[in-house]
């Protein structure tokens, strides 16, 4: 125990005194500070432009050959596109409207061919441009308004039956996937890309001592287990004191800045996680983040050489991607993260703190299920970890070609 | 202190690394493992370690198995290595700390090493930036630093220049003077003749031979002679197979029986021009050769 608390202590110092782990840290940090104080700069910005700002909004033209319609078309595209364009009526023929978006004068354009029909003229068109689809709601609006004062209604009535309002409320029994999805989405990227990044340093860092031979004396100073759980302990404590770090940083840098986001829904959503989930968040990180670790170390010791360990341990990142891949997908494809894959992946040690933590944040989990999954989990790390230090204790001493997994496993077994 | 290792079996799958191994060494006294690669040395200084148990027999200290929770061992690999990248002293307390020893006399312990080996001015360089023989000295430190009761050295001099050399042999003095038990593993067979009082050469996993050095020098069988001729060439004619070179012009000579000494020596020194004929005393290189060579 003693010989554990000192190599915790050494790993752990190995990562603080890092420069790269602390120039990552502060990079993050600083990149989060960015991103909360955008409000403020861009209104600094904003303000620094002062007047030139209404020049600079692009120009989109609209254009018809029918020159009554011209103004009616420009104010509804006008109201239409407030704020994003500046929208002028063209002049000329439609050449003209094509030279003039070709030569920049003009973002894009619209050649309008009475009020159904129309052409859209864009230098080059962006993957999420939806210009036309706002300029198509324009157009269906003013033929229906065009359509009822045909069949001799006013204006007026014409506007109060295209203006129906239907009054709806939604009554969330259960959770609000809307306002979850956020964080659960970022606590599982999280975890994702916490398991790769120290995953694999944990693997390269066993590997290193046994490529410098600093294995020999490692080996024969302290037990397996207590090298093990040490090196993968300290590893799981230097990842969650960086992410305490980063998300600590993010939580008073939005606070201080909370009024530039006017109680913004979406910066909302992701610091408002209440406090049960933080638990349920922290426990299957540390679990999910351990039992990978404690592979991603066995796989280290039986690597030949330090070079040969990332791909050594690429079955495990497909692992780690696979689980990934089906949280993702669940989230992202329907919301249904409560299908059959879903609940056998929340069971399955390998997959369960991102699976089960998915189920629990944007759905209602029995409490037996998430404490059956909870017990496989802390079994599994536990089972695995003492399997780990035994694969260490034979991997480490084998040089030359890298053994064969399954031999290592067997032998290990055996020892 | 007296360290017996009995009647020691260790197969890896189904490879058998040591076939009843036993030998005995005692404090105060330097003791040689000898043996040619792969003959089983490391696979005995592991078990001795404790890194993985031996299939069957014992590891005794003073007749009861090692309690590794009061003996130190202190280990000198042959494959040479800590960490490149970390500060010498930081590294050094580090593995001291590992073998049981509290901070502050971990600190203390690596600096009065650092002065002894004349390293003082390393203590917070890097190991990569050191010389090779410089490395080995840090090396020998975290072998020593925690006083172990039991010191196993395994090459110790090799990469040494001659003054880092003679440093070690007086450090490896101190200890055996200390009471240390000194376990010896070396192919410089010249250091092991210097050092140890015994030896065990070690055959593919068998102990080939075992026992007092000098016993085992005076209880060679007294077979060979060895000649010196201004002409050999008629000795080398007459005498056939059993003639041999010896080197440095010396000429070997094979007796069927050791009683034939006085009946060769005399038909040599009547029959041809020689210098001189000596009965052969074989060198701890020679006996480790026939009982560890080829032909073993």
């Amino acid at each position: 125990m003693k010989q554990f608390g000192k190599i915790l202590k050494f790993e752990l110092n190995g990562y603080l005194k890092n420069k790269i782990f602390v120039g990552v840290t502060l990079f993050l940090v600083l990149a989060i500070a960015i991103v909360i104080f955008f409000p403020n700069l861009k209104e600094f910005l904003r303000s620094d432009g002062g007047a030139e700002e209404g020049n600079q909004r692009p120009v989109m033209l609209v254009y018809t050959e029918d020159g009554d319609l011209a103004s009616t078309l420009r104010e509804a595209f006008e109201a239409a596109f407030d704020g994003y364009y500046d929208v002028q009526t063209a002049e000329g023929t439609v050449d003209d409207v094509k030279r003039m978006v070709i030569g920049g004068s003009a973002e894009c354009a619209f050649a309008l061919e009475g009020i159904s029909a129309y052409t859209y003229y864009v230098n080059n068109l962006s993957m999420y441009d939806g210009n036309t689809a706002v300029a198509e709601a324009v157009l269906q609006e003013l033929c229906r308004a065009d359509a009822m004062a045909q069949a001799g209604l006013t204006p007026g009535q014409a506007e109060k039956i295209l203006s129906v309002a239907v009054e709806g409320n939604t009554e969330t029994l259960g959770k609000d996937q809307n306002e979850t999805v956020l964080y659960t989405y970022i606590m599982i990227l999280v975890l994702y890309m916490a398991i790769i990044l120290y995953g694999q340093m944990v693997a390269i860092k066993v590997a290193a001592e046994k490529d410098s031979r600093a294995m020999e004396v490692l080996i024969t100073s302290a037990k397996p287990a207590s090298m093990m759980f040490g090196k993968v302990l300290a590893s799981c404590l230097a990842g969650l004191m960086q992410l305490a770090v980063i998300f600590g940083a993010a939580l008073v840098l939005y606070r201080v800045n909370q009024s530039a986001w006017g109680g913004s829904d979406l910066m909302e959503s992701i610091f408002d996680i209440p406090v049960g989930l933080l638990g349920y968040m922290l426990m299957f990180f540390v679990l999910g983040f351990l039992i990978y670790a404690f592979l991603f170390g066995a796989v280290g010791s039986a690597a030949s050489k330090t070079e040969d360990t990332n791909t050594s341990i690429l079955p495990l990142e497909f692992l780690i991607l696979a689980s990934f891949f089906v949280v993702n997908f669940s989230i992202t494809g329907g919301g249904n993260i409560n299908s059959t894959l879903m609940k056998i992946c929340s069971f399955v040690p390998f997959s369960s703190p991102m699976a089960m933590f998915t189920r629990i944040c944007m759905s209602e989990v029995p409490g037996y299920e998430i404490a059956i999954s909870v017990a496989i989990l802390i079994g599994s790390v536990v089972g695995v970890g003492f399997l780990a230090a035994k694969i260490y204790r034979v991997g480490v001493l084998l040089y030359g070609t890298a053994p064969k997994i399954g031999e290592v496993v067997k032998v290990a077994w055996k020892a | 202190m007296i360290l017996e290792f009995k009647n020691i079996h260790k197969s890896f799958g189904d490879k058998k690394v040591l076939k009843d191994v036993s030998f005995t060494a005692e404090s105060g006294k330097a003791f040689g493992l000898l043996g040619r690669n792969g003959a089983g040395k490391t696979t005995s200084i592991r078990i001795l370690m404790n890194v993985f148990p031996a299939d069957s027999g014992q590891v005794l200290l003073d007749g009861k198995p090692i309690d590794y929770k009061k003996v130190g061992l202190g280990y000198l690999p042959e494959e040479r290595g800590l960490y490149p990248k970390k500060q010498i002293m930081e590294q050094l307390v580090y593995f001291a700390e590992l073998k049981g020893m509290g901070r502050r006399a971990a600190a203390d312990s690596v600096d009065r090493w650092l002065e002894r080996l004349g390293m003082r001015e390393y203590r917070t360089k890097r190991l990569d930036t050191l010389s090779k023989g410089n490395q080995q000295k840090i090396q020998l430190i975290t072998a020593l630093a925690h006083d172990p009761d039991i010191v196993i050295l395994d090459e110790p001099f090799s990469g040494l220049d001659p003054v880092n050399a003679m440093l070690l042999k007086d450090v490896v003095k101190e200890q055996i003077a200390k009471g240390k038990i000194v376990l010896f593993s070396s192919h410089q067979m010249s250091y092991i003749e210097e050092f140890c009082d015994s030896i065990a050469v070690i055959h593919e996993g068998k102990v080939a031979l075992s026992g007092d050095l000098r016993d085992i020098k005076r209880n060679y069988v007294r077979d060979r002679l060895v000649v010196r001729a201004a002409d050999p060439q008629p000795i080398r004619a007459d005498f056939g197979a059993a003639c041999t070179e010896g080197g440095d012009g010396a000429l070997i000579l094979q007796m069927r029986d050791p009683a034939e000494k006085q009946t060769v020596m005399k038909r040599l020194v009547e029959q041809y021009d020689i210098d001189g004929v000596k009965v052969f005393e074989p060198s701890l290189n020679d006996i480790f050769v026939e009982y560890a060579g080829e032909q073993a």
